[in-house]
């Protein structure tokens, strides 16, 4: 079997398979370990926009999605990309150009920043800086002010309220997803990704042979349920999908955006959700960790398992208000997750 | 160092493949400018007024409370790195749980206020609040 985690990062690897070392290597290897990484996600992406999330919803509504173009509809991501990649771009009048352009970008640009630090298993892991966890949510966060600047600039009364619906949220639930994750770091003693990973491959207990490995939603399931709605409100899906809440402000934020900004827009938040999974799949279920298949196969399920429960999530249940929503964010999982990290603090420190 | 290379590295492709896609659109989509198309969506209305219009102050209220626990939340960070391996090492305790559970007890203190104080409860305008129902009163 293939080992987890190899001590060699992809650009290294890469580096040595071209034969090429010092900066040079580190450069050429970035940029195509990069570029790897990149198109893992892009593909991901493609097969969760334009088709798993419809075939999911008609699921869930006893309906029979996309199934026209190709095995199982398949072949209409590409017939939906050039589709709405050559739509007329339409600009309304009176938007604040430099950001109206500059927000689109930042959304996937932030998205794709975070999955650096990721490890995906089989040595695919672009970097593993000792700061990894921090960085991983400070680039999540660069997308509020994609956003804020989207819902400032589009010159829409609608657009304006998404923008500062999204900024609210994202500041409410931030903080509780944060101090949630530092419950974990508790455990660790480490930011870095890749010690986070190997800490959870130690065994829990062993039931009738079957050793259960101490993953930390194992260790400390509240944790990982405060991580996982927080998370859910991060990536703004139901019930904390306010910023966008088409019965009330339309779309949000992504009113005016038409053709490839609205892809750009659409492929952010996509990403967004796989880097919430990621992210929950590295802090509390052991990474690409997993008995019989490789880790990498193991990561992919792990993170189309929290889009799946994203998009039950938006089938299943009902928006919230925006007062509720606020409420929840600061009265009800601020209190719930700074409660969670005194006790596990004190349960640590009196194990230990 | 070399870490944070290939992350420059991931920032110029996170940037470049959307840029890509947009030069890509640009080749392939018409350009038919009309009279009205350019006009913001207004439900069908003609827009009226400004659209920098007011908002509920509540947005400021909570970014300025946000500031405040995301300073929190950074300068608990380092403390919870060094909290196990300190213990390990055979130091007290009260000495590495007790600064770090005054701390977040003062901002708790904090948020109690906040809370007593209505900055996180939801301001309702005056005309929505005369126009209350029986239901939600």
């Amino acid at each position: 079997m293939l080992p987890l985690q190899s001590e060699v990062l992809l650009p290294e690897r890469i580096a040595g398979i071209l034969g090429l070392s010092g900066t040079v290597g580190q450069i050429v290897g970035g940029l195509i370990g990069a570029f790897l990484i990149a198109n893992i996600l892009l593909i991901q992406t493609a097969v969760a926009g334009p088709w798993a999330k419809r075939k999911i919803t008609a699921a869930f509504t006893d309906r029979i999605a996309v199934n026209r173009v190709g095995p199982f509809g398949l072949l209409v991501i590409v017939a939906d990309a050039v589709r709405l990649l050559s739509k007329e771009l339409v600009i309304p009048e009176g938007v604040d150009r430099p950001a109206y352009d500059l927000g689109p970008l930042l959304v996937p640009f932030s998205a794709l920043l975070g999955f650096a630090v990721i490890p995906m298993g089989n040595g695919i892991h672009l970097a593993d800086p000792e700061t990894g966890a921090v960085f991983a949510f400070a680039a999540s966060s660069i997308a509020s002010l994609g956003l804020v600047m989207m819902g400032y600039a589009s010159n829409n009364k609608y657009s304006l309220l998404g923008g500062l619906r999204a900024i609210a949220s994202n500041i409410a639930y931030e903080i509780p997803l944060i101090v949630t994750a530092v419950s974990v770091i508790i455990f660790t003693g480490s930011l870095q990704m890749s010690e986070i990973v190997a800490q959870q491959t130690d065994p829990l207990l062993s039931v009738a042979g079957v050793t259960i490995p101490q993953w930390f939603a194992f260790v400390n399931p509240f944790a990982f349920v405060l991580f996982v709605i927080a998370n859910l409100a991060e990536v703004g899906r139901n019930p904390f999908d306010v910023p966008e809440a088409p019965t009330e402000i339309v779309a949000g934020y992504q009113t005016e955006y038409s053709s490839v900004y609205f892809v750009l827009i659409y492929l952010g938040e996509f990403i967004h959700i796989f880097l919430g999974g990621a992210l929950a799949a590295t802090l509390f279920l052991g990474g690409p960790a997993g008995p019989v298949l490789p880790g990498f196969v193991w990561f992919l399920i792990k993170i189309w398992g929290f889009y799946l429960f994203t998009q039950w999530a938006r089938s299943a249940i009902p928006r919230l208000r925006i007062d509720q929503f606020l409420d929840i964010g600061w009265k009800g999982m601020l209190v719930l997750s700074f409660a969670n990290l005194v006790l596990t603090a004190v349960i640590v420190g009196v194990i230990a | 160092m070399s870490e944070w290379i290939a992350i420059g590295a991931l920032a110029l492709v996170a940037v470049g493949i959307p840029l890509g896609m947009m030069a890509v659109s640009a080749i392939l989509r018409p350009s038919v400018p009309e009279q009205g198309k350019r006009a913001t969506y207004e439900s069908g209305e003609v827009p009226t007024g400004t659209a920098r219009v007011q908002f509920n102050i509540q947005y400021y209220m909570v970014a300025l409370l946000f500031l405040v626990f995301d300073i929190e939340t950074v300068l608990i960070f380092p403390w919870a790195v060094i909290y196990r391996p300190a213990l390990d090492q055979g130091v007290a305790l009260s000495t590495v749980l007790l600064p770090m559970l005054a701390f977040v007890g003062v901002l708790v203190v904090g948020l109690v206020w906040a809370w007593r104080n209505g900055a996180i409860k939801w301001v309702k305008s005056p005309l929505a609040n005369r126009q209350k129902t029986e239901r939600n009163a």
